[in-house]
C-alpha cells in the first residue's frame, strides 16, 4: 500500500516592500507524515519561486523556521501536517507577530538577538548550573555530572515572542526568551542583568498569560522561568533592604526619575 | 497587523482579547484585565455614589431605592463575580510570583476559576431570591 | 544603553508591584473579615441610612473601611497604570499618568476617610 495522500490547501501570507499583504492560494498533494516546511518549501520550488521564508536546520536546531500556522505559532520543520489540518483542509501560514515583516513568510529577528545578547546568552552551559528538567540529564559516571556542557535549550526562535500578548502591545517589553536567557545565564552576582530584568520591560511587565510556554519548541518554559526569575529579584532587593546601604539601588530608583 | 506597528492604542489593547489559536492560561489574562477595568470603574462609581450618604437619611434612601431596582441588582451581582474571577486569579499569579506552583498555573487556574464560578453562582442566587 | 528601544527604564521595579500583590491579598483578607463581621453585626443587610450609621458605631467597622479603601485605591491604580503601560505610552504619557493617579489616588482617600468620618460623626451625635 502506498502511503496516504492528503489534498491540503496553504494560504500564505504575501508581503513584498511597501506592497499591501494578501495571501496566496496553493493546492498541494502532501503526505501527512510530511511537515508544514515541506509543503511551504514545495510551493516555493514548484509553484512561485519569489516566495521568501526562513529555514536552515530542518531539525529543530537553528530556530529559523517560526511561522504562525493556522493561527498558531510553530516551528515548521517539526510541524506534522498531520497534527494540524486533515484532508481537504487549510493550512493558513503567516510570519510571526511582533516583528518586522522583511518579505513575505521572512521576519527581522534583530531585536530579539541584540537582547539575547543584552542577557549574555550562552548557547552552551553547564548541566550543572541547570535546574531544568534534572530528569532529562544523561546519566553519567558518579560525581562527574558538574562537567556536562550542553546545548542551552533556546533556539532562539523566536516564538514565544510571537505569541505573547504583552510583547504585541508593547515591543519595548523585553519578552519571553530574553528573560528566560536571564534566568538561564543567573543573575546573581550580575548587577547589570540585574537592572536590566528588575524594570518596567522586565519581569514586572509579564501578565501571566503563559503563550511564552505553549508554544516554546525547546522546552525552555520562558513563563516558569520569568517566575522564577521573579522570585529571585524580590529575594535580592529584601536582602539589600535589610542589609542595607546599597547604593545600587537607589541607582535603580533614581534612574526612574 | 505584524510587525512592531504603529497601530493606535485602542487596536493594540484589542489584541489582547483576542483568544484564537491561544490556551487557556490567555483565557486568565483576558479575564483579569476585563475585571480589572470593571472593577475600577466600579470602585470610583461606588465612592461618588456613597456621596450620598452625607447628605443625610433622604438622599441615601432615596439612593437605596434606585440601586435595589433589578438593573443594579444584576449590575452588583457582576460586580461580585468580578471580584471572585479576579481575587483569585490574584492569589494565582502572586503564589506564582514567588516561585510557587508557576509550573501548575493551568490546573491552579482552572480550579480558582471553577470556585470562582461556583461561589458568584451562590451570590447569585441568594441576591436574586432574598 | 541608551537608545529606549533596547535599554531597559528601570522604573517599575520590585517595590511598586510589591505593592500591588500586597494590597491585593490585603483586599481579599479585608473583604473576608468584612463578610464575618456583617455576618454577625448586621444580619439583616445593611438596609436604611440608620442602619448604616449604626453600624458604624462599631469601631472596628470604620477602621476596616478605611484601611480597604487605602488597599482597593493603592491596588487599583498601580494596576490601571501597569495597563496603560502596555499601551506602549510616551514617556510624557505616563509621566502625566503617574502624576493624575497619584493625584486621584490621594483624592479618593481624603475624601473616603472624611465620609467615613461624618457617619461615625453623625452616629455619636444622635
Ligand atoms: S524560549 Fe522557546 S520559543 Fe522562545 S525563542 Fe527560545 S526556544 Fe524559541
Ligand atoms: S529549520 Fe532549523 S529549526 Fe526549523
Amino acid at each position: 500500500m502506498s502511503t496516504p495522500k492528503w489534498v491540503v490547501t496553504f494560504q500564505i501570507y504575501r508581503k513584498k516592500g511597501n506592497a499591501d499583504p494578501h495571501f496566496d492560494e496553493f493546492k498541494l498533494e502532501v503526505s501527512p507524515d510530511e511537515y508544514v516546511l515541506d509543503g511551504i518549501e514545495r510551493v516555493w520550488a514548484f509553484h512561485d519561486r519569489s516566495l521568501a521564508f526562513r529555514h536552515a536546520c530542518h531539525h529543530s536546531t537553528c530556530g529559523a523556521c517560526g511561522m504562525r500556522v493556522n493561527g498558531a505559532e510553530k516551528l515548521t520543520c517539526i510541524t506534522l501536517i498531520r497534527d494540524v489540518t486533515q484532508d481537504g483542509g487549510v493550512l493558513r501560514i503567516e510570519p510571526m507577530r511582533n516583528f518586522p515583516v522583511v518579505s513575505d513568510l521572512a521576519v527581522d529577528m534583530g531585536i530579539l538577538y541584540t537582547r539575547m545578547e543584552m542577557v549574555e546568552h550562552q548557547p552552551v552551559n553547564s548541566d550543572a548550573k541547570e535546574a531544568i528538567q534534572p530528569e532529562a540529564r544523561p546519566a553519567g559516571p558518579v560525581g562527574e555530572e558538574e562537567d556536562y556542557i550542553r546545548l542551552s535549550d533556546c533556539i532562539e526562535c523566536g516564538l514565544c515572542i510571537s505569541a505573547c500578548p504583552i510583547s504585541g502591545s508593547s515591543p519595548e517589553y523585553l519578552g519571553p526568551a530574553v528573560l528566560a536567557g536571564a534566568h538561564q545565564h543567573g543573575i546573581k552576582g550580575n548587577e547589570q542583568l540585574l537592572k536590566l530584568v528588575d524594570s518596567e520591560d522586565g519581569v514586572w511587565r509579564c501578565h501571566s498569560a503563559f503563550e511564552c510556554t505553549a508554544v516554546c519548541p525547546s522546552f525552555v518554559e520562558p513563563g516558569w522561568r520569568i517566575m522564577d526569575l521573579r522570585k529571585q529579584v524580590i529575594g535580592e532587593r529584601f536582602k539589600r533592604l535589610f542589609r542595607g546601604s546599597s547604593p545600587k539601588i537607589i541607582d535603580t530608583m533614581e534612574a526612574s526619575k | 497587523m505584524t510587525g512592531v506597528s504603529k497601530t493606535s492604542p485602542l487596536s493594540r489593547a484589542a489584541k489582547w482579547f483576542d483568544p484564537r489559536a491561544r490556551t487557556i492560561s490567555t483565557i486568565g489574562f483576558i479575564l483579569n484585565r476585563i475585571t480589572a477595568l470593571g472593577l475600577s470603574f466600579y470602585l470610583f462609581l461606588h465612592l461618588i455614589m456613597l456621596g450620598q450618604l452625607a447628605q443625610g437619611p433622604q438622599a441615601y434612601d432615596g439612593f437605596l431605592a434606585t440601586v435595589h431596582s433589578p438593573i443594579f441588582v444584576f449590575g452588583e451581582v457582576l460586580v461580585i463575580a468580578a471580584g471572585f474571577i479576579h481575587g483569585l486569579n490574584g492569589i494565582r499569579i502572586a503564589l506564582n510570583s514567588f516561585g510557587v506552583g508557576a509550573r501548575y498555573q493551568k490546573a491552579t487556574f482552572l480550579v480558582l476559576l471553577s470556585i470562582a464560578v461556583i461561589c458568584s453562582l451562590i451570590f447569585a442566587v441568594r441576591i436574586f431570591t432574598v | 544603553m541608551n537608545d529606549s528601544r533596547y535599554g531597559p527604564k528601570t522604573g517599575e521595579s520590585t517595590w511598586l508591584w510589591f505593592t500591588k500583590i500586597v494590597t491585593g491579598l490585603l483586599v481579599i483578607v479585608i473583604l473576608i473579615i468584612h463578610f464575618i463581621v456583617n455576618h454577625f453585626t448586621a444580619q439583616n443587610g445593611l438596609l436604611t441610612y440608620a442602619d448604616v450609621v449604626k453600624y458604624y458605631q462599631n469601631p472596628i467597622v470604620p477602621i476596616m473601611e478605611i484601611a480597604f479603601l487605602v488597599f482597593v485605591v493603592s491596588h487599583a491604580l498601580i494596576g490601571l497604570r501597569g495597563i496603560v503601560l502596555d499601551l506602549k505610552p510616551t514617556r510624557a504619557v505616563i509621566g502625566a499618568v503617574n502624576w493624575l493617579f497619584s493625584a486621584v489616588g490621594v483624592v479618593a482617600i481624603v475624601y473616603g476617610i472624611w465620609l467615613v468620618l461624618t457617619i461615625v460623626s453623625r452616629g455619636a451625635s444622635s
